[in-house]
């Protein structure tokens, strides 16, 4: 049987790897803005369907991570709250 | 170079520095995070965040997805130009995202007086106990004087160090390697390892790991594995090994989120060996290995 110190612990270990994950998600993102603003330069004007293709596929990689990100802030909340009653 | 090569050049440095390891590394804690929770979760009805959890590692599923249909997409207009095959394809380099050291420019100098104290070690005693079980070797006794273990909080060195302790075949130091790293660094294992089985797995096969090669993988490894870590459930490997493959786990009650983080270390350390590589090409400075065509397994 854990005791609450080793439950509190056990959350406090799963937040810090959500933080870290949460970090990596912005960097990401960061990293995203970057490529989408080089691949409109470079491919300006052109009508290629992989080209459409591309700019869709990093526009909904880029949605998707900050519903993500947005999904770790509520699971962060919840795991609070939860602590705060042990 | 003429302006078409160029703007190849161009379209292959972005399709390559997307950003898919750190979306890999992202969906990793949140996965080592959901075990932790999951576990936690035994003793309670509070769904401590676990379901969000489960959310936000789908959404950064799709992303990776997303993103790979994005490098196809490229590829393809790279193909329509005639440019495919100007340059061979970069190795995949997703497999280091988790094993680059923490920049720490970014993180606030303490004040003067305040340097950081590490705080103390709630989950000491519960990861210990756990790595007795697994390994079968007990914790190593305190030190006649007192002072506490000198312990690396480095998660991708302990994995270095575990794989030095595979190759020798050494459970002791195995064991040693494992009891003297806090909870932090040794759970972190579960978070580190995905790619890297993955890479090491696709390295050992030939081609990508699929479904088809779940029993050879099993057969290449499980019983380095369980010989090492006799008390490692079998359940933690069947999942670690079709996680691997992309294919579903069968379904189990939740695992001790130790038995994950120290398996897949392990698992790490055996594929190497079978591959004939030290544990210093784990370091994601080293020079990248030879990839062989196929190792008999």
């Amino acid at each position: 049987m854990a005791s609450v110190a080793e439950l509190r612990a056990a959350v406090d270990a799963a937040l810090q790897q959500v933080t870290e994950g949460q970090a990596a998600i912005q960097a990401a993102r960061e990293k995203l803005g970057e490529a989408q603003q080089s691949l409109a330069a470079a491919l300006d004007g052109s009508a290629n369907d992989a080209v459409g293709a591309a700019h869709a596929s990093l526009s909904q990689a880029d949605q998707q991570l900050e519903e993500c990100f947005g999904a770790t802030l509520l699971a962060v909340e919840q795991a609070q709250t939860y602590t705060a009653t042990l | 170079m003429s302006l078409l090569q160029e703007l190849g050049a161009q379209l292959r440095a972005t399709s390559d520095e997307l950003p898919t390891g750190l979306v890999t590394v992202a969906m990793e804690r949140l996965r080592t995070a959901t075990e932790l929770l999951n576990w936690v979760r035994q003793t309670s009805v509070d769904p401590i965040g676990v379901p969000q959890l489960g959310n936000a590692t789908e959404h950064a599923e799709h992303a990776a997805a997303a993103l790979r249909l994005a490098q196809d997409a490229i590829a393809a207009y790279l193909a329509a130009l005639g440019l495919a095959a100007d340059s061979g394809a970069p190795p995949d380099q997703d497999w280091k995202a988790g094993l680059e050291k923490k920049d720490k420019q970014d993180e606030p100098a303490p004040a003067p007086g305040q340097e950081q104290q590490p705080p103390p070690e709630q989950l000491g005693p519960w990861w210990r106990e756990r790595v007795e079980q697994l390994t079968g070797e007990a914790p190593p006794p305190p030190q006649p004087n007192g002072a506490p273990p000198e312990r690396t909080a480095d998660t991708a060195e302990l994995l270095r160090r575990v794989a030095a302790g595979v190759r020798s075949g050494d459970r002791a130091r195995l064991g040693r390697d494992l009891h003297g790293v806090n909870a932090a660094t040794g759970l972190g294992l579960s978070a580190v390892t995905p790619p890297v089985l993955r890479r090491l797995a696709g390295d050992l096969l030939g081609h990508e790991p699929g479904p088809d090669d779940l029993q050879r993988l099993r057969g290449a490894a499980g019983g380095r594995v369980k010989s090492l870590l006799p008390g490692t459930p079998p359940a933690t490997l069947d999942t670690l090994l079709a996680r691997i493959c992309r294919t579903p786990p069968a379904e189990q009650a939740p695992a001790h989120p130790a038995d994950s983080a120290v398996t897949a270390s392990v698992l790490t350390g055996v594929l190497l060996a079978r591959l004939g590589r030290d544990p210093a090409t784990l370091d994601p400075g080293a020079p990248e290995p030879l990839r062989p065509r196929g190792v008999d397994a």
